[in-house]
């Protein structure tokens, strides 16, 4: 499965706006996305309370996976998202 | 349904009154701010459930029905890096609507050049989820909204 492997540079983290255009990105698509916390168990992509509730820090390693036609477009998106300062 | 109610007293508005645009554009979710009086104060939780999470200036609490309600006490507040904010609960702790959160004081979060304003938001709903209850005043513990 595509995946892309980031580190979250904003200082809040994925949390507040990183967090909500993350998320609105992720809702957008028509495929299946996730995020983890670094090695963690993966979580939906397309929920803010899944989202916030993995609590992100500034400095942590996010990995995003999704399937499907466009994922990898998709998966470029999201990542620059996550790893913008 | 889930009722939500007013984590702290003060003035029920919409979220369009939140002078932060993730909150004001509803892009973290539907909701309703308070403006909240200024006097110290303990924010409540807005619905029985557990905290899942909890920061200093925000918190969730997941009801046991798995719908997720944000507080976040005044905005930018993140940047306080908790001073001003007395956890009064803990994450993981399993509370009851109405009981208290945070212990906060909007009049310092003013001075300190931010807005107190709290968006209370239903995470992950559809804005047509949420029926306003609460106009104008309203004490902690009160209904604010409705979340079918």
């Amino acid at each position: 499965m595509p995946e892309r492997k980031v580190t979250v540079e904003s200082e809040v983290g994925l949390h507040a706006r990183p967090a909500a255009t993350f998320v609105q990105t992720a809702a957008k698509a028509a495929l299946g996305v996730t995020v983890a916390k670094g090695n963690g168990e993966p979580v939906n992509a397309k929920s803010i309370l899944a989202v916030l509730s993995l609590d992100v820090r500034q400095g942590d390693t996010v990995v995003i996976k999704a399937e499907g036609e466009g994922a990898d477009e998709l998966l470029d998106e999201l990542a620059l998202i996550a790893s913008a300062p | 349904m889930t009722t939500v109610l007013a984590p702290v007293a003060g003035a029920a508005v919409g979220l369009w009154a939140v002078p932060d645009p993730v909150f004001s554009e509803g892009l973290v979710g539907p909701g309703l701010a308070i403006e909240p009086l200024r006097e110290p104060g303990r924010a409540v939780a807005p619905i029985a459930g557990k905290i899942v999470k909890l920061h200093p200036h925000a918190f969730v609490v997941v009801g046991d029905d798995g719908r997720g309600v944000l507080v976040h006490l005044g905005i930018d507040t993140v940047q306080l890096k908790g001073e001003g904010f007395e956890l009064l609960a803990s994450e993981g702790d399993r509370v009851g609507a109405g009981q208290p959160v945070v212990a906060w004081n909007p009049v310092e979060v003013e001075a300190g050049g931010r807005c107190p304003v709290c968006p209370v938001v239903a995470l992950d709903a559809v804005k047509e989820a949420v029926t306003r209850i609460a106009e104008g005043p309203v004490n902690a513990g009160d209904e604010l909204f409705r979340w079918t």
